[in-house]
C-alpha cells in the first residue's frame, strides 16, 4: 500500500521555502537596517522558484481526481505505474477527492479554466456538470465500433451526448448477511422480520442494520412499494401512497418489530456488522473489502421482496466511470483519451473485478471465468437486475435535499408519514425552482 | 538591557539612512512598521471581496454558470424574503454566544487557576491545550460517536452515574444542536485559555499587593485589577472568536452530519455552503455572504466602540 | 498571630484542593475523547465506532502506526507541513510584532480604520472566498506552489496576531521606552530591546496561532496543491478517507501524531508564555 503517486518529486519549491524561512529568521534576529536586502532576495527567489501554471497546460502531466477507496487506489496505482512505464516522460497524478469536495472543487477549478484532466466517479455529477458545460462531450472522440464493445448501461448520455464511460456498473445496495449467524438468507420481508424478531436482543444483537438516516438507503423500500423519485420529465413524485406506505414500513421495522437499532447511521451499522452483532446489513459493493478484512464470512443476495406488494425492492443503480474536463486544451485531448482508453481496457477492468468483485462493462468479459464464476459478482448482478438506473439530471440533487429533512422527521417522530410525503414534494418543487432560476 | 552603549543600530552608515528610525518622523516610522502586514492583507483580501460583491448582484447559478450577468438586487431580495433566513439567523446567534460564553469563562478560569503556584501545573497546562492541537475532523467524529444513543460514552455516563434516562442526542433537533455546541466548547476553550495566560503575565504583582493593603477581597481584586488589565488582550480574541464562531461551518457539519436531523442544526454559513456547492446558486450564496458580512461588521463596530478596544489603557 | 496564620493556611489548603478537583475534572474531560482517538488507532479492521467502552480494544494492534511510517509518505507530508508552518510562523511573528507596535504606540492618520480593516477581513464567510482566491492564484501562476499558500495562511493569521500584539503592547507602560530613549537608544532599539522582550507572552501566542493556522489547514490546501509530492499533513490524512470506507486506524494514528508537534511547540514556548520576566520585575 503506497500512496505516493509521484515519480519525480519536485523539491525546488520546498528548498526555496526552507531558504526563505532561514533568511527571514536571520532577518528578525538582526536589526531593521539590514532587513532590506534579504527580504527582497527572499521575495524574488520565492516568486521565481514557485511560479506554477495550471497542470492542464502541462504536456507531461495528467491529473485524475477520483473517488476510489484506499484498497482500490493501490490497484489504480499499479495500473498507472504500468502505463507510465510504457509512456516515459509522462507523469500521472491520481488524487482522491471526497464526494462533496470533488463537486465543489471541480466547479471552482472549472470557473478558472483549470482543474484535473480526468474525473472518475459515479454518474451523479454528469447531470450538473453537463448543464454547466464543464465536461467534454465524448461522442466525437470514440468510434461507434469502440463504444459497441461496452454494456450499454456503461455509456452515460445526457441531452443526446455521451459524457461518461463507465468501467464498472453497480454501486447499488443489496443485502449482506453474516453466514455464521444466518446460513440461508430470507427471500421475503416476512421471513426477514420473523428471523429478526428471533435474533434481535437489543442493545447487543440486531437482525438487520443499515444507515437508515440517509434517503439513498431508503430507495429500495420506496420502490418496493412501487414508488420512485421523479417522473420521466424530472418532476418529483414524492407525495404518493407508495411513499407513505414505505415510510410506515420503515418505522414499523424499528418501532413495531424492533429488529433494527433505535438510531443507526452508517458508522453504527458498519460497526455492528463488523463485530458480528448484526446478522444482516444493507450496503453496497464498496463495503465488500472492509468486511473481508474484518474476517466476516458474508454472503450477498437481493433485498427480500415486500410480501405486501409482491415487489422486489429496487435500489438505484449507477455506473462509475471517467469524465473529461472541458478545459483540457485541444492539443492535449488525444493524450488524455489514450489514457482513458487504457483505463477502460479489459485487462484493467479484470484487475479491478478480481480484487473487488465489481461488475465490469466490457461485454467480452462476461464470459471470462474470473467474472462468470465469481459468486459475489453473480449475486450482485442478480440484485442489479431489479435495480433502477439513477436519473442523470441535476434535479436529483434537489430531490435528495428535499427528502432528507422530512424523512428524518418521520424517524424522529415529529412528522407523520402523510405530512412528510407532502412536505417532501413541496420542498422538492421549491428547490428545483430555485436551482433552475 | 537598557545599556545604551550596546546599540547595534548606529547612525554611522549613511547609506542606510532611509531605514534609520531616528531620522523618520514618528508617523513615518509607524507606517514603515505596518507596511509589510498591510501589503499582504490587502493583496489577499481585496480581490476576493470585490469578486463576491459582483457575484452577489449576478444570476450565476446552475443554468447560468459560464454566461452569468448582473441582475441587480434580486438575490438580496430572495435572501430576505425567505422565512428560513430568520430562523437560521437566530440559531447562529445562539450558537455564537453560547460558544463564546463558555470559551471565555472556562478559558479565563483555567488560566487564573494555572497562574497560581500549584504542583504539576505545567503538565496540566500542556494537557489542556490538546483540543487545540489535535486535528478537528477526528475529534469531531469521536464526539459524534460519544453521542451515540446506545453505545456512546455520554449516554452511558448519564444512565450510570446520574441515573437519568439516555438522551437521543443526534436524532432530535435541540439535542443535536447542543451536541454541536458541547463539541465546539471543548475544542475552543484552550485557545482562550492560552490568550488569558499570556495576558495575566502583563499584570504587575504590585497592583495586587496594593489592593491587599487596601483590604480588597479576592472578588474585588478580580474585578478591579485582573479584568481591566486582561481586557486589552482578551477583547481582540473575543471579537475575533465571535466572528470565527459565527462563520464556523466545520463542527456543525461533522457532528450533525451536514445539518441532521432535518436540516435543523444549520447556521448561516452552512446554508451558504449548501446553496453554493450543492444547489449551485452562486449568486444567492454570494448575496447571503454579503449579508453575513454586514451583520458581523455592524456587530464588531458596536462591540469595539463599547469596549474601546482600539484605545490604550495607560 | 500564629493561630491566624494557621487558619489562613488551612483555608488556602481547602481552596487548593477544590482547585485541584476542578483542574483534574477538566483534564479528564479533555483527555477522554483523545483517549478514544487512541483507541480507534489501535482497533483492527478500521472501525470508527465500537459498541464497547474498552479503551484498549480487543485484538489491539500497532499496525496502523507501522503502516503509517513504512507504507505511506507520512514523513514527507510531515516535512512539507513543517516547512509551511515554520514560514508562516516566522512571517506572522515578524509582521504582527511590528504592525502591532505601530498600532499601539503611534497616532497616525487612518489608524482606527486600518485596525477595523484588519478585522473586516475575517468577516466574510471563508467558503465563498475560496473561489476568488483560487482564481487569483491561478492568474498569478501560484497554483501548486507553497508561496501562494504561505501568503494566504499568513493573511489568515495576521489580523488576530496584530490585534493581540497591539493589545499586549498597550499594557506595557510607555515610560519604559521613554527612559530608554533618554538613555540614547533609537526608536527601533527601544522597541527591540525593551518592548519586544517584555511582550514575550504575546509573541508566544502569535507564534502558536500562526503555527496552528498553517499546520492543520485543509480547505485551501486541497484546492491549491495538486501534486502528491507537495501534500501537507491534513491533505495526506484525508487520503485515508473515503466515502463509506475510511481507514480509521490510519486516520486516528495520523491525527495523534499530527498533534504532537503542536503540543511540543507549546511546551517549548510556555517558558516565555509564563515568563518570569513580568513587567513588575523590570519596572522597579
Amino acid at each position: 500500500m503506497r500512496y505516493n503517486g509521484d515519480r519525480r518529486p519536485e523539491t525546488g519549491d520546498r528548498k526555496s521555502v526552507l531558504a526563505a524561512v532561514m533568511i527571514l529568521f536571520s532577518c528578525f534576529r538582526t536589526s531593521a537596517s539590514r532587513l532590506r536586502f534579504p527580504f527582497l532576495l527572499l521575495l524574488f527567489s520565492l516568486f521565481l522558484s514557485s511560479c506554477a501554471k495550471s497542470t492542464l497546460d502541462d504536456p507531461h502531466q495528467i491529473v485524475i481526481w477520483h473517488q476510489m477507496r484506499p484498497d482500490e487506489r493501490v490497484v489504480l496505482k499499479q495500473v498507472l505505474d504500468k502505463y507510465m512505464e510504457a509512456n516515459p516522460g509522462l507523469k500521472i497524478t491520481a488524487l482522491y477527492k471526497e464526494t462533496e469536495e470533488l463537486r465543489s472543487g471541480f466547479q471552482i477549478a472549472a470557473i478558472g479554466g483549470a482543474g484535473p484532466d480526468i474525473v472518475f466517479g459515479p454518474s451523479d455529477d454528469v447531470g450538473p456538470f453537463q448543464v454547466m458545460q464543464i465536461i467534454l462531450p465524448l461522442d466525437m472522440l470514440f468510434s461507434k465500433e469502440y463504444l459497441s464493445q461496452f454494456n450499454p448501461k456503461a455509456l452515460v448520455y445526457s441531452h443526446g451526448h455521451l459524457y461518461q464511460i463507465a468501467d464498472r456498473i453497480g454501486n447499488h445496495l443489496m443485502l449482506l448477511y453474516n453466514k455464521a449467524l444466518l446460513p440461508t438468507p430470507p427471500k421475503t420481508m416476512d421471513q426477514l422480520i420473523a428471523f429478526g424478531e428471533k435474533f434481535t436482543r437489543a442493545p447487543n444483537y440486531y437482525g438487520l442494520v443499515w444507515n437508515y438516516t440517509e434517503p439513498y438507503f431508503f430507495i429500495p423500500f420506496l420502490t418496493g412499494y412501487g414508488g420512485w423519485v421523479m417522473d420521466s420529465l424530472g418532476n418529483p413524485t414524492l407525495d404518493t401512497p407508495a411513499m407513505v406506505s414505505a415510510l410506515k414500513f420503515m418505522k414499523a421495522l424499528r418501532d413495531r418489530y424492533r429488529i433494527i437499532p433505535k438510531s443507526c447511521d452508517y458508522e453504527t451499522a458498519d460497526a455492528l456488522f463488523k463485530e458480528g452483532k448484526a446478522a444482516m446489513i444493507i450496503n453496497g459493493p464498496w463495503s465488500f473489502g472492509d468486511y473481508k478484512k474484518a474476517g466476516i464470512n458474508f454472503g450477498v443476495t437481493r433485498i427480500p421482496y415486500i410480501t405486501e406488494t409482491g415487489r422486489w425492492p429496487a435500489p438505484m443503480v449507477s455506473p462509475l466511470g471517467y469524465l473529461v474536463n472541458a478545459s483540457v486544451p485541444e492539443w492535449k485531448i488525444p493524450e488524455v483519451i489514450k489514457l482513458v482508453k487504457f483505463l477502460l481496457s479489459p485487462e484493467v477492468q479484470l484487475e479491478f473485478t478480481s480484487h473487488f468483485d465489481t461488475i465490469p462493462t466490457r461485454i467480452k468479459l462476461y464470459d471470462d471465468p474470473a467474472v462468470r464464476d465469481n459468486p459475489i459478482v453473480e449475486q450482485s448482478e442478480y440484485q442489479m437486475e431489479v435495480g433502477r438506473p439513477m436519473p442523470i439530471i441535476p434535479e436529483l440533487r434537489a430531490v435528495w435535499d428535499a427528502m432528507r429533512p422530512s424523512y428524518q422527521a418521520v424517524l424522529g417522530g415529529t412528522e407523520s408519514s402523510e405530512q412528510a410525503a407532502k412536505q417532501m414534494q413541496k420542498s422538492a418543487i421549491e428547490k428545483i425552482k430555485e436551482m433552475n432560476e | 538591557m537598557r545599556d545604551s552603549t550596546a546599540n547595534p543600530v548606529g547612525t554611522s552608515n549613511p547609506s542606510m539612512s532611509f531605514w534609520d528610525s531616528e531620522k523618520l518622523s514618528p508617523n513615518m516610522f509607524a507606517y514603515l512598521l505596518m507596511i509589510p502586514a498591510a501589503v499582504v492583507m490587502f493583496g489577499v483580501v481585496v480581490y476576493p471581496f470585490f469578486y463576491n460583491v459582483v457575484l452577489s448582484f449576478s444570476n450565476m447559478s446552475l443554468r447560468h454558470f459560464k454566461d452569468w450577468h448582473i441582475i441587480g438586487c434580486r438575490q438580496y431580495a430572495q435572501v430576505f424574503s425567505g422565512k428560513i433566513f430568520y430562523t437560521v439567523f437566530f440559531k447562529t446567534i445562539v450558537w455564537t454566544f453560547v460558544n463564546i460564553f463558555f470559551h471565555v469563562t472556562i478559558g479565563v478560569s483555567l488560566a487564573l487557576i494555572l497562574n497560581k503556584r500549584l504542583f504539576g501545573k505545567a503538565a496540566i497546562r500542556t494537557l489542556l491545550i490538546l483540543p487545540w492541537a489535535i486535528p478537528q475532523v477526528i475529534v469531531a467524529l469521536t464526539w459524534r460517536s460519544m453521542f451515540n444513543y446506545e453505545y456512546g460514552a455520554i449516554n452511558l455516563f448519564i444512565a450510570h452515574f446520574l441515573g437519568m434516562s439516555p438522551v437521543e442526542w443526534l436524532g432530535k433537533p435541540l439535542e443535536a444542536f447542543s451536541a454541536c455546541i458541547i463539541t465546539n466548547v471543548w475544542l475552543g476553550f484552550p485557545f482562550m485559555m492560552t490568550i488569558a495566560l499570556g495576558g495575566l503575565q502583563s499584570i504587575p504583582q504590585e497592583l495586587y499587593e496594593a489592593a491587599d493593603i487596601d483590604g480588597a477581597s479576592a472578588w474585588q481584586k478580580f474585578w478591579s485589577v485582573t479584568v481591566p488589565l486582561l481586557k486589552p488582550v482578551m477583547i481582540p480574541a473575543i471579537t475575533l472568536g465571535i466572528i470565527w464562531t459565527f462563520n464556523n461551518v466545520n463542527i456543525i457539519w461533522l457532528v450533525s452530519n451536514g445539518g441532521e436531523p432535518s436540516d435543523q442544526t444549520h447556521i448561516l454559513v452552512s446554508y451558504v455552503y449548501k446553496a453554493a456547492f450543492n444547489l449551485y446558486r452562486y449568486g444567492y450564496a454570494a448575496a447571503l455572504s454579503m449579508v453575513i458580512f454586514a451583520i458581523l461588521l455592524t456587530f464588531s463596530l458596536v462591540f469595539l466602540k463599547r469596549t474601546r478596544a482600539s484605545e490604550a489603557v495607560y | 498571630m500564629n493561630s491566624k496564620f494557621k487558619i489562613r493556611n488551612s483555608k488556602l489548603r481547602i481552596l487548593n484542593l477544590v482547585l485541584y478537583f476542578l483542574l483534574i475534572g477538566f483534564t479528564l474531560a479533555v483527555l477522554y475523547p483523545i483517549v478514544n482517538v487512541l483507541s480507534i488507532s489501535l482497533r483492527p479492521a478500521d472501525r470508527l465506532l465500537s459498541t464497547s467502552l474498552k479503551i484498549i480494544p480487543e485484538g489491539a494492534t500497532f499496525d496502523a502506526y507501522r503502516t503509517l511510517f513504512t507504507q505511506t509518505p507520512f514523513l514527507l507530508w510531515f516535512w512539507n507541513s513543517s516547512l509551511i508552518a515554520a514560514a508562516v510562523t516566522i512571517t506572522g511573528v515578524a509582521l504582527a510584532s511590528t504592525a502591532g507596535y505601530a498600532f499601539s504606540r503611534f497616532n497616525f492618520y487612518g489608524k482606527k480604520s486600518a485596525m477595523v480593516g484588519l478585522l473586516v477581513t475575517q468577516m466574510f464567510p471563508p467558503t465563498m472566498l475560496l473561489l476568488p482566491m483560487y482564481i487569483m492564484l491561478l492568474k498569478l501562476h501560484l497554483i501548486n506552489s507553497y508561496f501562494g499558500i504561505i501568503i494566504i495562511y499568513t493573511s489568515t493569521a495576521l489580523p488576530f496576531c496584530v490585534w493581540q500584539m497591539k493589545g499586549y503592547y498597550d499594557t506595557i507602560p510607555f515610560s519604559l521606552e521613554e527612559s530608554a530613549r533618554i538613555d540614547g537608544s533609537t526608536r527601533w532599539g527601544a522597541f527591540r530591546r525593551i518592548v519586544l522582550p517584555l511582550a514575550a507572552p504575546a509573541l508566544v501566542i502569535t507564534a502558536l496561532f500562526s503555527f496552528m493556522t498553517a499546520w492543520a489547514e485543509y480547505v485551501v490546501a486541497a484546492q491549491v496543491l495538486q501534486d502528491t509530492s507537495l501534500f501537507t499533513l491534513p491533505l495526506g490524512l484525508k487520503q485515508f478517507e473515503a466515502s463509506m470506507s475510511t481507514q480509521w486506524g490510519l486516520y486516528a494514528a495520523g491525527s495523534l501524531i499530527v498533534s504532537i508537534p503542536a503540543v511540543a511547540l507549546f511546551l517549548f514556548l510556555s517558558r516565555w508564555l509564563i515568563s518570569g520576566l513580568t513587567l513588575g520585575s523590570v519596572k522597579g
